[in-house]
């Protein structure tokens, strides 16, 4: 009986081996590979049954002190440790102020947090096509690209279509978002999570990953969940041949904040 | 014969003999939940072994990683198996950990002298839990790369170091060109390396101070003999453990990544949620206060309360618990012998409360889709988890102690099962008399 369990452990790991090879499904090796550790399994348990060995077997537990220890030597007073004294602790405190110059070397590098958004840069979508003010219709959303640049870091911007005049904006901002074109930065100032979601009926964006809402008529400014801070905003324009273009580089930081970002 | 010879050759040169009969006969007690860590165990030998395979046809270039990663399921012959098997045994990992700790926490293994084991013990966990997310953040696909960015995000708040950090594993701002290649290094090499290194300390330190157990004065451990009883019941453990995961792998599939497609940081699959035991830190992201405080000019981000705060705060509570259980029991004497659970309720209340608020931000990380199915606003479901998490809390380790405590009270009033004799008659109105009687 235990025999066959080894010969079935055997069988299966053979045919595991030979369907790997052949490339059938994943799933058969797995399954065979999984019967073939079952039946080991099977096999040590029933072996160990089938032992009968006493399970009261005892052994003296000592205490590992070295107090109680018997041995001669160590009843000796420890006076080695004066081997070693002050000024080697002052040494070796030199020598862990000195490791960490190579430590911090490692991670100075300037801190290039700007998008790929230059003034008078093309909206383009994903698949690089130009945008003019009226292809998102009122209620629609695109996630658009400075042109030739798809795909840069830190750069993804919403562009949201809203009615004409809709859009709440401060003085400097006003001619921002041409007949109701408003975009801000698709990279969440919480987490840094995609903004991907948003809702018409009440003009929100939504992060799927940690639930922050943010108002498009408002500058985006977070409405509820942890995000602080408002998406930041592109400003927009239209150049000659009539095409939505940027005013420049996102008015704030794009992303989460960090102790190094200026104020 | 030829076993003898090779035996015999290192026994004139090491004394290995005495060395291997001793360990062979050393004397282990048995009992069902002292097989946790090992299903910990072997899962980390199933990580290794699946982890080098994988290293063959990985590639952490950033071009390069998501479509290695996908590869594997089409022009491997079994690939997706591998990697099947080697995710689902990281979660496994951790969970088994988990498990593990429990037993050790309710049983009050931990203390004197086992407390350094305890903070090896803790340790573990916390590199399986960080192999795991940088394992799970290789792909480079579109859910892990989102998570990954989490991650940056918090580790970017912490002040003075955060953004040094940052820059320093991005190799740059993020997302750095060497950021893959930093995680793979970590991942494949320095932390299963230190897990390696502090398995070798738990278990070492297992042996030299013997296994704890139930019942006994603790004069003396009692149990089975190393080989061969142990050695075949390990076996049956390990044989178990590697089918299970095998089991898991072949019929239920884990982190599709072929279906997320490759990290872009514009897309995010929706709903997004972690890896089980990375929910609560990502719920504890959901339900943080929306603050942003200044410090001399410098920000300091929301996610770094629940995220960076709460994480080692957590951490130093765990590490610290042997001193402050020491603190509230006090003694000096050395623990052999295992308590039940029972026997001190305040330390299931303790071990409750402590499960409940991590199962709170647990759940809470999955809210937006409990929203969704149960047609209520996300916002709702997050107050009601902010009061959840201490208030459910406080409440379950006040249930789980206030149960423990009756649990005792009885076992105090009937004596332990073993000693209990009564004497049933039967009385005229035929029904039964019970009387004690005293234990033979």
């Amino acid at each position: 009986m235990k025999d066959l369990l080894l010969l079935t452990a055997a069988a299966a790991a053979l045919a595991c081996a030979a369907t790997a090879a052949l490339h059938a499904n994943p799933a058969i090796p797995g399954l065979l590979a999984a019967l073939a550790f079952a039946a080991i399994g099977v096999w040590a348990g029933a072996a160990a049954r089938e032992l009968h060995a006493p399970s009261d077997l005892s052994e003296p537990r000592h205490a590992l002190t070295s107090a109680s220890s018997r041995s001669p030597s160590s009843s000796e007073p420890v006076t080695r440790g004066s081997a070693f004294g002050r000024a080697w602790v002052v040494a070796l405190s030199a020598f862990g102020v000195a490791a960490l110059v190579p430590l911090v070397s490692l991670g100075r590098r300037p801190l290039a947090r700007t998008s790929a958004w230059t003034r008078g840069a093309r909206l383009v979508t994903p698949e690089g096509v130009p945008l003019r003010p009226d292809d998102v219709a009122v209620g629609g959303v695109e996630t658009v690209f400075p042109e030739h640049r798809i795909d840069a870091p830190e750069s993804a911007v919403l562009l949201i279509r809203v009615e004409d005049g809709a859009v709440s904006s401060t003085p400097e901002r006003r001619d921002w978002t041409p007949q109701g074109n408003v975009a801000y930065s698709k990279i969440c100032t919480h987490a840094g999570c995609p903004v991907a979601i948003y809702r018409h009926a009440d003009y929100t964006l939504y992060c799927p990953c940690h639930q922050s809402e943010f108002d498009v008529l408002f500058g985006a400014r977070p409405i509820s969940g942890p995000a602080t801070r408002a998406l930041p905003q592109l400003g927009l324009a239209v150049d000659r041949d009539g095409f939505l273009i940027a005013r420049g580089d996102f008015d704030a930081p794009v992303g989460p904040d960090r102790w190094d970002r200026p104020a | 014969m030829i076993v003898r010879r090779i035996a015999g050759f290192f026994d004139e040169r090491l004394g290995s003999q005495s060395i291997l009969r001793t360990a062979l006969n050393k004397i282990y007690p048995d009992h069902w939940s002292f097989y946790l860590g090992e299903f910990a165990l072997y899962c980390f030998i199933v990580l290794v072994a699946t982890g080098v395979w994988l290293t063959f046809v990985y590639d952490p270039s950033p071009g390069g990683a998501y479509a290695s990663v996908v590869a594997l399921g089409r022009t491997q012959p079994i690939g997706y198996l591998m990697r099947q098997v080697h995710h689902w045994s990281a979660v496994v990992f951790v969970a088994a950990i988990l498990l593990h700790m429990g037993r050790i926490f309710f049983t009050a293994a931990y203390r004197k002298p086992r407390e350094v084991n305890w903070i090896v013990g803790v340790l573990l966990l916390v590199l399986a839990s960080a192999t795991g997310f940088t394992g799970y953040s290789l792909p480079n696909d579109a859910l892990s790369g989102t998570g990954l960015r989490i991650g940056i995000s918090v580790a970017q708040s912490i002040p003075l170091i955060g953004a040094w950090a940052s820059d320093l594993i991005n190799g740059g701002s993020y997302p750095g060109p060497l950021l893959l290649s930093h995680l793979y290094t970590i991942h494949v090499y320095f932390l299963p390396v230190a897990i390696g290194v502090l398995i070798a300390l738990h278990l070492g330190m297992l042996f030299l101070q013997k296994h704890t157990q139930f019942g006994g004065d603790g004069s003396k451990v009692v149990g089975r003999r190393f080989y061969p009883d142990y050695a075949l019941r390990t076996l049956a453990a390990f044989g178990a453990t590697v089918a299970v995961l095998l089991l898991l792998a072949a019929t239920v599939e884990i982190n599709p990544v072929e279906s997320y497609g490759a990290y872009r940081d514009w897309i995010v699959p929706n709903p997004a949620t972690p890896d089980w035991y990375a929910g609560w830190l990502d719920g504890a992201l959901r339900l943080g206060p929306a603050v942003e405080l200044r410090v001399f000019g410098h920000p300091i981000p929301a996610v770094f309360w629940p995220g960076a705060v709460l994480t080692l705060a957590t951490l130093v509570l765990v590490l610290a618990w042997p001193w402050i259980d020491h603190a509230f029991r006090g003694g000096e004497e050395l623990h052999d012998v295992l308590v039940p659970p029972s026997a001190a309720p305040w330390r299931v209340g303790v071990g409750a409360a402590f499960v409940t608020a991590g199962i709170v931000l647990t759940l809470a990380a999955s809210d937006d889709q409990q929203a969704l199915a149960l047609h209520v606003p996300v916002t709702a479901l997050v107050t009601l988890y902010q009061l959840a998490f201490p208030f459910a809390s406080l409440g379950a380790g006040l249930l789980a102690a206030a149960f423990a405590r009756q649990l005792r009270r009885r076992s105090d009033a009937s004596g332990s099962r073993a000693e209990r004799v009564v004497v049933i008659t039967r009385n005229e109105r035929g029904g039964f008399d019970e009387e004690a009687a005293e234990p033979a």
